[in-house]
């Protein structure tokens, strides 16, 4: 009872915001920049249940402007190409300079690249390692729960050509026997910057993208 | 243990299809029989001279014969045995050790698909390293290096 009684604290003041020029230090008026008109986001406060119907009509009235193919595509492209998440899933030594990528030093997020646990949610396999004839009907199953749009990076020697092991029994010849893959990284195993540098050129394919 | 103290159990069990007790090499020693008594033989090592964990089951291609191999451990004898029996090419069947050691399954059936020894009255004979449906035995010496192209198998309907 006595903590509750006691008095609480006044509310710390706050400097009112300066109306009129607003000047530097030394006295000169500071110019005020004006945001670029944005048709998109020429959308005011509304709420959650307003925005939907208010947003489809905005897009629709661009959409009769410009053309779907014109305006829709590059948009998806955009947001494709900057949000790549990549199965979570090693094969052999590629999974570790792939794991390395996404550390302190080379940081793949700042690409908007995220490795998934579900292949659900996903829309690049990156095969990283040797793939035997045992996996390789799971690495279909895989690719085939992976929704569409999907692109498929090999990794590395052994999933480009089968590497070293190209001749041993267990061992399939590429990767690209089974699934179609959009771009090869050579190097045994290749270092963080190779994969990056095969993550960017995909990016690349991406905003191309016409169909 | 000296090889005239495995002799003395072995010979009254299996008579005639002892084959040799080989001088030991270091802690090993090295039994041979014939394979329709490799089921007294397993009993016998196990029960009589107290090789209790089995080590490893494998297969060696002799391209006439093919022989079969099985590294034994004593923890009172501190001790390996090596049991051996070899089996025709023409018809490669002997029977399981799984009913006396547990362990023997998975080498089994790595066994039989890697260099193609049949072994009778295993619980479960399925393909171990290599898919369901491979056709071929990679560690005989009949079988063919460079030729990936034509080990490619259905891998959407397995």
């Amino acid at each position: 009872m006595g903590r509750l009684s006691a008095p609480l604290p006044s509310a710390p003041k706050i400097a009112p915001v300066p109306s009129g020029p607003v000047t530097d230090a030394r006295g000169a008026e500071l110019p005020i920049v004006q945001a670029p008109a944005v048709p998109f986001l020429e959308i005011e406060a509304v709420r959650a249940k307003e925005f939907v119907p208010a947003a489809k009509e905005a897009l629709t009235a661009l959409i009769a402007e410009q053309g779907q193919q014109k305006l829709i595509r590059p948009v998806f492209n955009w947001a494709g190409r900057n949000s790549l998440f990549p199965l979570h899933w090693g094969l052999a030594c590629c999974a570790i300079e792939f794991a390395a990528a996404f550390g302190a030093r080379w940081d793949a997020e700042r690409f908007g690249v995220l490795p998934r646990s579900s292949p659900r949610q996903c829309d690049l396999m990156i095969v990283n390692g040797t793939v035997t004839w045992k996996v390789a009907h799971k690495l279909v199953t895989l690719y085939e729960q992976i929704p569409e749009p999907k692109w498929v990076i090999a990794m590395g020697n052994c999933a480009t050509g089968g590497g070293p092991f190209r001749t041993a029994y267990s061992v399939v010849p590429g990767v690209d026997k089974l699934v179609p893959v959009d771009v090869y990284i050579a190097g045994c195993p290749p270092r963080p910057e190779a994969m990056l540098d095969g993550i960017l050129r995909l990016e690349k394919l991406i905003q191309e993208r016409k169909e | 243990m000296q090889p005239q103290d495995v002799t003395k159990v072995f010979a009254p069990k299996l008579g005639a299809r002892l084959l040799g007790v080989d001088p030991f090499e270091g802690t090993a020693g090295r039994v041979r029989f014939e394979r329709t008594a490799a089921l007294e033989a397993f009993r016998a090592a196990r029960d009589d001279l107290g090789f209790h964990h089995l080590s490893m089951v494998g297969g060696i291609d002799w391209i006439d014969h093919r022989e079969v191999l099985y590294v034994l451990w004593s923890d009172a004898a501190r001790q390996y045995l090596m049991l051996s029996t070899d089996v025709p090419a023409s018809d490669p069947h002997v029977e399981s050790a799984s009913s006396v050691w547990p362990s023997a399954n998975w080498h089994e059936r790595e066994a039989w698909e890697m260099v193609d020894i049949t072994f009778d009255h295993h619980p479960d004979l399925r393909h171990l390293l290599t898919p369901d449906g491979y056709a071929f035995h990679p560690l005989l010496r009949s079988f063919k290096l460079h030729e990936p192209e034509e080990l490619e198998v259905k891998t959407r309907h397995v």
